[in-house]
Parts: C-alpha cells; structure tokens; sequence
C-alpha cells in the first residue's frame, strides 16, 4: 500500500510540474487539468488584481486555460470580473431567431438584463435564453447550429460594476 | 442493427451495457449529471452528454434532457438500463414518438406490468396462481378488515403503482393492518405517486424464485431458467444464484411455461423477468413481472452462456431470437453478491466517499461487473451498488469455494462495504445446504451476527 500512495503521489506531483511549466510558457493565472480521476487547479495570487472567473472544460484530459487579457475573441479585457453564461439544458444553440434573421447579439454589443441572448432548441421546442447581467459581451463561445450540453459555457460577458 | 444508442442511466449497468455496445460495433453516447464527471460510463463511451445537476431528477430521471441529448447526438435506440426510466412508461412512448428505438418492451407492456393490480388481474384470467388477496384498491379500513379475515393472517399490504420491495407492511392482527394502511398510503403517495394499496396473504419463510423470460417481436419467447433471490434485507436483494436449489427439472418446467405464459399475456418483448414466491409446500404464486433488465442478470448469462443486453439489443433492432426452448440448457451453477456501499455494522447506512484502494478479484469462475476503480469518489445521490461479484462453478458448492475465495480477495478501502457480511453467509453452514427463506437475513442481523 506503501508504494501504491507513492507512485500516485509521484504522478500528481509530476502534472502539477507540467502545468507550472504551462502557465508560465503561456503567462496564464489560473490553469485546470483533469486526468484520470484526479482534477487539480492552479491559481495564482495577484494582489490587487480582481480575479478572473473561469469556467473549467470538465471531464476532458486537456488543459483549460485563460489568460488575461486574452485578445483572440477581439474584446478588450482590462481585467475585472469576467461572468460565463452557462447552458442550462440540452440542446442547439442558435444565435439567431430564424436563419436568415441577424442574431440576437455580437460580440461587443451591450446586454441589458433579461436581454434574450440565444435560443435553445431541444424537441423541437425553442427556448429563449435572457441573460442575468447587463454588460458587454465579451466572447461568444460556441457556434450557430451546434449542440451543447448541461452547463456548456455559451458566452463570456464583462458585467458593468 | 443500430448504429448509435445512447445509454440512459449510469453506474455498473451502464459500462454493461456501453460494454455490450462496443462487442456489437455500436457507437455509444453517455448522459451524466454533474456529479458523475469522472465516471467510468463516461469514459468508457464514445461520446458524453452532461444533462443536468446531480439529483436524479435534474438528470437521469430528466426526460427532456434525456431526449435532447439522444437528438443532439442522433442516436438510433436508447437503452434505459434499470431503475430511473426504465419502467416509466411515458418516456418508452415519447421515445416512439421521436422516432428512437426503447430498447424495452413495448410501453403499453410496461404500463400493464406497473400497475400491480391490473398485472394480477392478468395472470389470474391467464391461469397462473396469484397470491390470495385484494383484487382491487383497499377502498377503507373494513374493505381491509374483510379481506385479511377473508385470507386469514398474516397479510402484508402493498402499494399498487409500487415494486422494489418499497412501501410494504407485514401485519399480523387487525391493530396493526390499520396503522400500516395509513403508513403504505403515505408512503406510497411520496414514492410512487399513488394512494392505492393492497392486501395480499403474507407466506412464512417463502423462497424468491424468479424467471428470467426473453421475447423477440415475432412472437417467439423463450425462458432462461430460474434465479434464486431468496437472501435479502428488507426486501432488497443481496445475494442471488442460477439455478436455484429448490427447483427440480419438473418444477423447473411447470414453472418456466407459465413464466412464458404471463409473458405472452402482457405482450412482452425483450428481457424481462416473472417474479414468483414459493412456499414450504411446494405451491408457488406470481407476485410481479419486471419489465427490463435486472441487477442479477449475470447469473443467468453465466449458466446459459447468453449474452442479455445483446439479446435485448438484438430484439430491439427487430431480430428473431434464433433459438427455441429445447435449445435453452442451464450448465454449472452460478451465484451473485451484490457488494453495496453500506456499512452492515451500522445499520446499513451508506457510505459514499473516495475509495483509495481497489483490487477486484480474479482467476477461473469469477466476473466482477463493475464501475469503480481507485481514486473514484462515490457519489452520494445514486444507489450504493458498487461492484457485482459472480462465481460460476460445476456444482453448487464449488460456486462457493470460489466465491469464498474472491470474498477474500477483494480489496476496495477505505469505505465500508458488505464485503465483510457476503464472507458471513458463505461460510455459514444453512447457506450451504440451501435451506432458507426470505427472512434469512433479516433473523441472521436480529441474532446480532450481522457485523
């Protein structure tokens, strides 16, 4: 029993290196990573930096990572709380209400409380999403069409203070 | 032949079945809640769907969701596995109506099976004996009254919508028939969402004799032999074995045509298995028919060498059986233990939590049907069933050589299992020469050995 706790303590040890390795290659603050049972998340501590909020890839044995400031989804973040509007059911995810209608909203665009967002489509029922901030949103994380599952991360909105 | 099923449950029966899946070139999706993450299931499909938080009815028992995922993923069939939908009727005909194949018997089949009083009526018209009692929901206390005098003490009242052994009451006087109708109505209500209950004549020190039948969509149905479910604690089994030591070729006969009868009553398809009670004197009464694949399917499939769920799948896809009665033999002898996260100690409780150390047994005449491993947190809000073990000997008593001897290999720590109450068992003599009775266990923990 001895050597069984060595070599799993062996192994956490040996991902925890990987990821302090990852994080700084990649100037990242917080880093998630899941594998084979054994979930550890790093968090770095930035005073006077508001943390970021992130909303972990769970049960894929790849890392999930943010950084701050990230500029890939064209969003200028200046740090600050970051909200994740979650899926809450199974289903498609349409941005629009029709095909050939604009979508409900853009990256960049203000969102206002109770703002429907996008709609959920699951036995052929539509369901309107309305969000439960107003602020900018920041990133629109999956595409018009695909189906995303309970708790699927849908948009990153910059919430207004 | 499916392409695509999607699982809808979780825990042992669902790496069963992906397992089967995979054996057949099917693709398989998992649906998990938010607190089966890291669950084998999940790792073991093709592809995951999360459909909700962790309560049942968040997730597996979320038609709506269920459903959702089965469309996102374009699934040909579902396979409800057992408990959550697997006997809800509902969710076989929503599943019709979206075009994907319950892999099940029909809905209406399900219904007819669910409602204990209308099952019992069935079997009666079919010719098959039924234990003496109410024919209809007890409409006050003097209906009760009536009848247990009628049957004679002792009775047991049972809920109608109900089965698992849940919201039952043996009584043995007209005092205690009163408080247990009130006490099965409420419970009843909460559990099954039905008032109705009925009264039956409880049988002393019965034995449990099921029959396992399997039906194709052609009409041709075929019984697999008997289990032996005999060994259970408050109704809830923990030990069953194929064949049973108690039915002899004749009885085996006389029992299996009407466990076939009773299936073709309810126009049955696929698996699905006849529940029998047999008494001291050799008579025997249908209690109920479970409409999907059980827990202890594994001690059948060891004695005939079929495969279920792949029959069930087959039959789903709207294959022939293939085989006749004549070609059905049961070889060796067979015994399952149910190993459940429960402390024997301590009142049964369960014991969720991480398990440090497992280290199923192995080697000749055993199969471990599984979903734990080391490392893995067992989740409080699902059953406590953790691992099947089955041995499979020539003869009876080598079984329980065997068994005693993976018994003793099995290493799952830290949590408390019943581990330490199936080495009990096996070792005691009463056990061996196979004389019980449904209240073995229960007498066995009264006389304070259950430690």
């Amino acid at each position: 029993m001895e050597k069984r706790l060595k070599a799993s303590e062996r192994e956490a040890f040996r991902l925890i290196e990987e990821m302090l390795q990852l994080m700084e290659s990649r100037g990242l603050v917080e880093l998630e990573m899941e594998h084979q049972g054994l979930r550890i998340r790093l968090k770095k501590a930035t005073p006077g930096h508001a943390p970021q909020v992130v909303e972990y890839v769970a049960g894929v044995p790849q890392p999930s990572a943010t950084a701050p400031g990230h500029p890939a989804e064209g969003s200028a973040a200046e740090g600050g709380h970051r909200i994740v509007i979650k899926s809450p059911m199974v289903g498609t995810f349409y941005r629009a209400p029709a095909p050939d209608a604009p979508p409900f909203v853009e990256v960049g665009q203000e969102l206002e409380v109770g703002q429907v967002v996008c709609i959920l489509e699951a036995m052929k029922l539509m369901n309107e999403i309305k969000s439960e901030v107003a602020g900018l949103v920041a990133e629109i994380l999956v595409e018009s069409g695909a189906p995303v599952e309970f708790g699927q991360p849908l948009f990153v909105v910059e919430p207004r203070s | 032949m499916f392409s695509k099923i999607l699982i809808a449950n979780r825990g042992e029966i669902a790496v069963r079945v992906i397992r089967a899946c995979k054996e057949m070139g099917i693709r398989t999706v998992a649906v998990y809640s938010e607190a089966d993450r890291a669950s084998l299931h999940v790792r073991l499909a093709d592809e995951a769907i999360c459909v909700g938080g962790p309560k049942p009815e968040q997730s597996y028992l979320n038609i709506p969701a269920i459903i959702s995922a089965a469309e996102i993923t374009d699934v040909e069939g579902i396979h409800p596995g057992y408990g959550f939908l697997s006997q809800n009727a509902h969710f076989a005909e929503i599943c019709a109506s979206c075009n994907i194949t319950f892999i099940g018997p029909p809905a209406q089949a399900i219904q007819l099976m669910g409602d204990k009083l209308a099952a019992k009526d069935l079997m009666r018209k079919a010719g098959i004996p039924i234990i003496p009692g109410s024919m209809a929901a007890v409409r006050n206390k003097e209906d009760a009254l009536k009848t247990a005098r009628r049957i004679q003490y002792p009775v047991i009242v049972k809920a109608a919508a109900g089965g698992g052994g849940r919201g039952m009451r043996v009584c043995h006087n007209d005092v205690r028939l009163i408080s247990a109708l009130m006490t099965c109505q409420a419970e009843a209500e909460a559990s099954f969402g039905s008032r109705d209950v009925f009264v039956e004549k409880y049988l002393e020190e019965p034995r449990h004799i099921e029959f396992q039948i399997l039906a194709d969509s052609l009409g041709h149905t075929v019984h697999l032999g008997e289990r032996d479910c005999t060994i259970q604690r408050r109704h809830q089994k923990l030990v069953e074995e194929s064949p049973s030591p108690a039915v002899d070729g004749k009885l085996r006969r006389k029992m299996g045509e009407l466990a076939i009868r009773a299936a073709k009553a309810a126009g049955y398809v696929s698996a699905g298995t006849v529940e029998f009670l047999l008494s001291r004197d050799g008579t025997f009464y249908f209690i109920e028919m479970n409409t999907r694949i059980q827990v202890e399917h594994p001690v059948t499939e060891m004695v005939t060498g079929l495969d279920l769920v792949k029959e069930q799948i087959r039959v789903a896809a709207g294959e022939p059986l293939g085989y006749k009665q004549d070609d059905i033999a049961l070889e060796g002898w067979a015994i399952e233990c149910r190993i459940n996260a429960e402390d024997p100690s301590n009142g049964f409780s369960p014991c969720p939590g991480r398990i440090t150390d497992y280290q199923p047994p192995g080697g000749r005449g055993v199969r471990v049907d599984s979903y734990v491993f080391a490392g893995y947190d067992v989740p409080p809000f699902y059953d406590s069933l953790l691992a099947k073990l089955i041995s499979i000997g020539t003869t009876r008593e080598e079984a329980i050589r065997i068994m005693q001897r993976a018994l003793d290999e099995f290493l799952l720590e830290p949590i408390r299992t019943t581990i330490p109450l199936h080495k009990q068992i096996f070792s005691d003599p009463t056990f061996w020469r196979g004389q019980l009775a449904t209240n073995y266990i229960d007498r066995k923990l009264d006389a304070g050995e259950g430690e």
